[in-house]
């Protein structure tokens, strides 16, 4: 039974960290109709800023926010003004080609730069709270709370500002947000600009819990999809629900299957999202477009 | 009517194809007598000959049927463990342990296809991925067959020219497969599903049995490559057997020549290992990133690849193209997701 809590526990406290890895992959992809393969790539971009921040210049993880947001902004917005911009009126393949070979060449870039060893940052207030038989990761549980903290605030950004409006509108029909005087160049850059801060936060939260190199991308851009197809295309809170869906498949099969759990858990999260996939091509709730 | 000569312009093709085969056939021969031909020389050949039959087998079903197959190294991978597995724990020679091993892998195609082939577009890319990756864990995991992280060791071999020729022939014999395959009714009927997969539902081709047994044979073909890769190597640990790279060179190489020809994968091919050995060679570090790039161009400004800009009925398809029907009754249809 204290297993089972533990495990629980865990499953979620991890999930809010792959919900905030997924927001802006759902973002991008609802918004743009960009499948971004080199989302996972931005959040490593992200987790290597916070690491700088922190070995150079003492930092804690989270005050490093203030230097991921913006520049992650900017990279996102340099990216779909000369990159993304050019394969969103083409078909999927193509975009999926061109973030395919963007994820390479960030990776590669990092690598060459920063050689390809694990690094890792060390929260001055990590720890964990004992509270009878379990134990609370102090660590994810505060990666948790920035999570929802970010999901309000991006929440509220789309629904009550007038540029959430524009992405609103320009997610919903491109044409018509065009008629009414919509700039949906402009607002596509932006969307991609902010999908890449959201990525870049993720990182930022990443660093404390997972070891930064430079090939942790794949891994998260997958379970980003996963967390889309679980919960829907462009639904915010499902971002969190889904992730913390597969943060407790990976923490149970991780608690009960001995020796090759943790393994096995990353094995049984891609397994969900091809059976997902296969048996309800629309996601799990419908919320997916359909490829015919 | 338009004018035409009184006598046909020969068609060169063959002649230029078997004086490629002899010159490359007698390749080894002169290895001792120049200095041309080292054996390092020997093992690039070798390894360009296995990419371009991996590419040629990813055109098979990324290519001729459509399906853009973004996990197909995870073939290479399992027919070399496969191959690997069967001669160390069993002791098999080779020659049966490497088509063993190629079976391996063509009945994890069939059934990972059964499953993710009736998912379109980039739903299926991207469970393909998936597969790939859970596979290279896989491996990690089934310590006893395949001894997890610390590898697998096979009965090392050194013989260079013998590797070259063996992977030669095997490719010469795939791309003539694929040459035949494309004139076939059935390879018509895979074209079909590309352009049209409904449309071709409604004319009668059996589209889930057709996509199912190019993506067994394609299973197969690379499989072998897998095979032979492993042995050449004499050992496997799921880092080096399951690479990303493998996928993207067969994209790469197939996008390059021309998506959907038989010619594609090879020009492709030895144009890109011709760019590698002689414009970066002193870059290695960097050739993955150069390759991205590249990529990135080609995808966006030679859609159609060499083939495609040379011949104008080629066959060749823009990579632009592909999925052309499937998104254009995306977009027809109103867009239902928004960010709440």
């Amino acid at each position: 039974m204290t297993e089972l809590l533990q495990a629980t526990i865990n499953g979620v406290a991890i999930g809010g960290f792959y919900g905030s890895v997924a927001l802006g992959f759902s973002l991008v992809w609802g918004v743009l109709g960009v499948i971004n393969l080199a989302h996972g790539e931005l959040v490593m971009v992200g987790a290597y800023l916070t690491w700088i921040m922190h070995r150079n210049h003492g930092w804690d993880p989270f005050a490093a926010v203030v230097v991921v947001v913006p520049v992650m902004f900017v990279v996102g917005y340099v990216l779909q003004r000369m990159l993304i911009n050019r394969v969103i009126d083409k078909p999927h393949l193509t975009a999926l080609l061109v973030t395919f070979a963007l994820s390479i060449i960030i990776s590669n870039v990092v690598k060459l730069r920063y050689a390809g060893t694990p690094r890792s940052v060390r929260a001055a207030w990590s720890g964990s709270w004992r509270h009878g038989d379990v134990t609370i990761p102090v660590t994810r549980f505060w990666v948790l709370v920035f999570t929802v903290v970010l999901m309000l605030a991006l929440w509220a950004f789309l629904r009550y500002s007038r540029l959430g409006a524009a992405i609103r509108a320009a997610s919903q029909n491109r044409e018509a947000a065009r008629i009414v005087g919509i700039d949906i160049g402009r607002v596509f850059a932006l969307t991609f600009g902010i999908g890449a801060a959201l990525a870049g936060i993720a990182g930022m939260l990443a660093s404390p819990l997972l070891p930064v190199f430079p090939t942790m991308g794949p891994p998260l851009t997958l379970r980003s999809f996963a967390i889309v197809a679980i919960a829907g295309l462009g639904r915010i809170h499902g971002a969190l629900l889904g992730g913390i869906v597969l943060g407790l498949v990976e923490q149970y099969v991780a608690t009960y299957v001995p020796e090759y759990g943790t393994t096995l858990g990353i094995i049984a999260s891609f397994a969900l999202l091809v059976t997902i996939l296969v048996l309800r091509p629309r996601g799990l709730f419908g919320g997916l477009r359909p490829a015919h | 009517m338009r004018w035409r000569p009184a006598t046909r312009r020969r068609n060169r093709v063959p002649a230029v194809l078997a004086v490629l085969v002899v010159a490359l056939a007698v390749l080894p021969l002169l290895r001792d007598s120049t200095g041309f031909v080292s054996d390092s020389r020997l093992f690039t050949m070798t390894q360009m000959f296995m990419a371009i039959t991996v590419a040629s087998s990813w055109n098979l079903t990324g290519g001729f049927t459509g399906y853009v197959d973004f996990g197909h190294a995870a073939w290479f991978g399992i027919g070399a463990y496969g191959t690997g597995v069967i001669m160390s724990k069993l002791s098999w020679p080779f020659v049966p342990a490497l088509l063993a091993g190629a079976a391996v892998a063509a009945v994890a195609a069939a059934l990972i296809g059964s499953a993710t082939l009736r998912l379109r577009g980039p739903y299926f890319s991207i469970a393909m991925l998936g597969t790939f990756v859970t596979m290279r864990e896989v491996a990690r995991v089934w310590r006893p067959l395949t001894g997890g992280g610390s590898g697998l060791t096979m009965p090392p071999i050194l013989d260079r020219p013998l590797f070259y020729y063996v992977t030669f022939a095997y490719l010469v014999v795939v791309v003539a497969f694929a040459f035949w395959l494309r004139r076939t009714r059935f390879g018509a009927s895979l074209v079909a599903i590309r352009e049209d997969e409904i449309g071709a539902e409604m004319r009668g081709v059996n589209t889930t049995v057709a996509k199912s047994a190019v993506f067994t044979v394609a299973g197969f073909i690379t499989g072998i490559v897998g095979g032979l890769w492993g042995y050449q190597n004499s050992y496997l640990s799921p880092g080096i057997a399951f690479v990303e790279a493998r996928t993207v060179d067969a994209v790469m190489m197939t996008i390059l020549g021309g998506l959907g020809t038989v010619a594609g994968p090879v020009i492709g091919g030895a144009v890109l290992f011709w760019l590698r050995d002689v414009v970066w060679a002193n870059f290695l570090d960097y050739h993955l990133l150069v390759q991205g790039v590249l990529l990135i161009i080609v995808v966006l400004y030679v859609p159609e690849g060499i083939v495609g800009k040379l011949r104008r009925r080629s066959g060749a398809v823009a990579i632009t193209r592909v999925w052309r029907r499937a998104d254009a009754r995306r977009r027809a249809e109103p867009h239902g997701a928004q960010p709440s």
